[in-house]
């Protein structure tokens, strides 16, 4: 049914021509991969969906049931998993909907077996050691069932494990198991950006892996907490960095949770160490220099800053000298010298607020240059709320703070309106 | 087509993998049940929540601490070997050991929870034992608590856990509350409240 089959007729009635018939037919044809992959999320979603029902009827406890029914009952959404998935290897391994829809289904059955063994048994173990379990099992259908809702599943899945067993269980020991599983995804997602770097499922990925990175990071350490703003702040570097490389920077700016996140977390630790207590807190540790070098948050900001120094010497090799103008990629060396220096000198506050304020110049030029809004008020904004946490220092003369928040505001518009202003002359 | 046998071969060996171990949990406590010897642990419940396995009954015992008396260095969360003697009726540590005792059946594999030397000479060991929770039934793991609490306020009932253990291994049958099992003695209690008065 359609118009597709009118096509002859209204070609032989001269009604349009047959380029608007190929056009029409291209146009189609574009629909119905679209709808296909409809049929896979919902696919996924439904699979996902009935699992995970599954594990909340399994969490009721049955207690009417006998044991061994339990048992029973307990390998059940198991084997009926591994049958379908199964199925799809041998028979449909190229149609994606029925494999990821299958390989989502086991991987959340395989949780639900192992839920209600420890339930009917009473076996102990903290939720992590239960995460870690149904991830080790889990892992290897990534790579044999090429998955990628597994491997999503799995990212998800050790990130839950890594927050909850650094941050909630054993506060006192670091768990490095997070990392080691982390490097397990790797190859799929390299697989993932070269064949496929338009697909959801890589989008999914550029998000979901900064994402897991950014929440667990924190736990590398808890003895000098004053590291981990070099941390997160080289990690970020890093990000922003990554985002750069040409299969990330080619896409669609959403599909890049590299440039977003990086951006974002620079951003937002500049503010934050734009206030001088979190200078003063530095000055004033307990922590012995030999305390601070053989930490392993120290260690972590050494390999992150190594990483990140690699990629600018591979962009300055490739000649990529857009990035080499961007201020944004050098933030991390700035920063690492103001936060060595921090640990004496008073007045790195101010260094730092001079670093908003260059980089939120740069970004208003940056701005301007590619006739970007966004870019422009993005920088706009950066000094915006600099301007408003600044207000909150009473050591500021009000005089002084209102003329800063007039200039701001005045930025705003001036800059807007000869930006739209510029486009319309381009435009005429 | 040749090239997806190394595929197939992964997938069978990872189900059977998957199947093992779940099949080996259950196993592990069904020859512990069947064959390992009876102690009675004196308890306290409490209900916690758990997102993926449900509502259980979190179980504190009376006896979990133990007077180290050689110089060996315990630290917390290591993984001790306990023995149990039976005290009237109740178990009782024995001794705890660093690794697993080479004449004794009877052991069970648990955890330090934390050393404590305050007021001693010799350090105090805090056990943590592998069966502290005992999952029920959604609605009645909060009853149980509950029930529980104003049950001993005007009784000296008696809880106990009924643990059997063997080579390392412990599995945990029952809760027991005078005799009664917990999922019992929850249903008796709570049609016990409802009839009218």
């Amino acid at each position: 049914m359609s118009i597709q089959k009118e096509l002859p007729e209204l070609l032989q009635a001269g009604v349009i021509t047959e380029e608007t018939a190929e056009k029409i037919r291209v146009y189609y044809a574009q629909q119905k991969r679209s709808s296909n992959t409809l049929t896979i999320i919902f696919g996924i979603l439904g699979a996902l969906l009935t699992a995970l029902g599954i594990i909340l009827i399994v969490a009721h406890n049955w207690d009417e049931l006998t044991k061994s029914t339990k048992t029973i009952f307990a390998f059940l959404p198991l084997v009926i998993g591994q049958l379908v998935t199964g199925f799809v290897l041998f028979k449909h391994h190229n149609q994606t909907g029925w494999k990821e829809s299958a390989t989502a289904f086991l991987f959340i059955a395989i949780g639900a077996s192992i839920a209600l063994v420890s339930q009917v048994y009473h076996l102990p173990g903290s939720l992590s050691s239960f995460l870690f379990l149904w991830m080790l099992l889990g892992f290897p259908l990534i790579y044999i069932m090429r998955s990628s809702i597994a491997s999503l599943l799995f990212i998800a899945g050790i990130t839950y494990y890594g927050a909850y067993a650094n941050y909630f269980e054993h506060w006192r020991i670091n768990d490095y198991w997070y990392w080691i599983l982390f490097l397990g995804v790797l190859p799929h997602y390299y697989r993932l950006l070269k064949n496929n770097p338009q697909s959801n499922f890589t989008y999914f990925h550029n998000w979901l892996i900064p994402l897991s990175l950014t929440i667990i990071l924190g736990s590398v350490g808890d003895d000098v907490a004053e590291i981990l703003t070099l941390d997160y702040f080289a990690l970020f570097s890093l990000f922003y960095l990554i985002g750069k490389i040409d299969v990330f920077s080619s896409q669609k700016l959403i599909t890049n949770g590299y440039t977003i996140l990086g951006k974002l977390g620079i951003s937002a630790l500049l503010i934050f160490t734009s206030f001088d207590f979190i200078w003063e807190d530095m000055r004033h540790s307990s922590n012995s220099f030999l305390d601070l070098f053989n930490s392993p948050e120290t260690a972590t900001a050494a390999i992150l800053i190594s990483l990140v120094v690699v990629l600018l010497i591979l962009f300055y090799r490739s000649k990529n000298t857009l990035i080499l103008k961007d201020y944004w990629s050098f933030s991390l060396p700035v920063f690492a010298l103001l936060f060595m220096i921090g640990f004496s000198f008073p007045y790195t506050a101010v260094l730092v607020n001079l670093m908003i304020l260059g980089l939120g110049i740069f970004t208003i030029q940056q701005g301007i240059q590619q006739n970007h809004l966004g870019i422009l008020n993005y920088g706009l904004l950066f000094i915006a709320i600099l301007a408003v946490c600044r207000f909150f220092d009473s050591d500021l003369s009000f005089v002084l703070r209102g003329s800063l928040f007039v200039l701001v505001g005045v930025g705003f518009f001036a800059s807007n309106i000869f930006l739209i202003k510029k486009r319309k002359q381009h435009e005429n | 087509m040749k090239t997806k046998i190394p595929y197939y071969i992964a997938f069978i060996l990872l189900v059977m993998v998957q199947l093992y171990i779940v099949f080996k949990m259950v196993w592990d406590q069904e020859t512990v049940l069947e064959n390992g010897k009876a102690f009675k642990f004196e308890a306290q419940p409490i209900d916690p929540n758990d997102p993926f396995r449900g509502k259980y009954v979190s179980l504190r015992f009376k006896e979990n601490q133990f007077h180290s008396e050689n110089e060996e260095e315990w630290h917390n969360d290591q993984v001790v070997y306990v023995t149990l003697k039976d005290s009237a009726g109740y178990a009782k540590i024995a001794h705890v050991f660093a690794s697993p005792p080479a004449d004794e059946a009877d052991y069970l594999t648990a955890n330090i929870d934390y050393i404590t030397t305050w007021k001693t000479s010799t350090p105090i060991i805090r056990i943590e034992y592998p069966f502290e929770r005992f999952y029920m039934e959604e609605h009645k793991a909060p009853q149980a608590e509950s029930l529980y609490n104003t049950a001993v306020r005007d009784t000296n009932q008696k809880v106990y856990a009924l643990v059997y253990v063997k080579e390392g291994t412990a599995a945990i049958q029952d809760v027991f509350i005078d005799e009664m099992p917990l999922n019992e003695w929850v249903k008796q209690q709570s049609e016990k409240n409802n009839e009218p008065e």
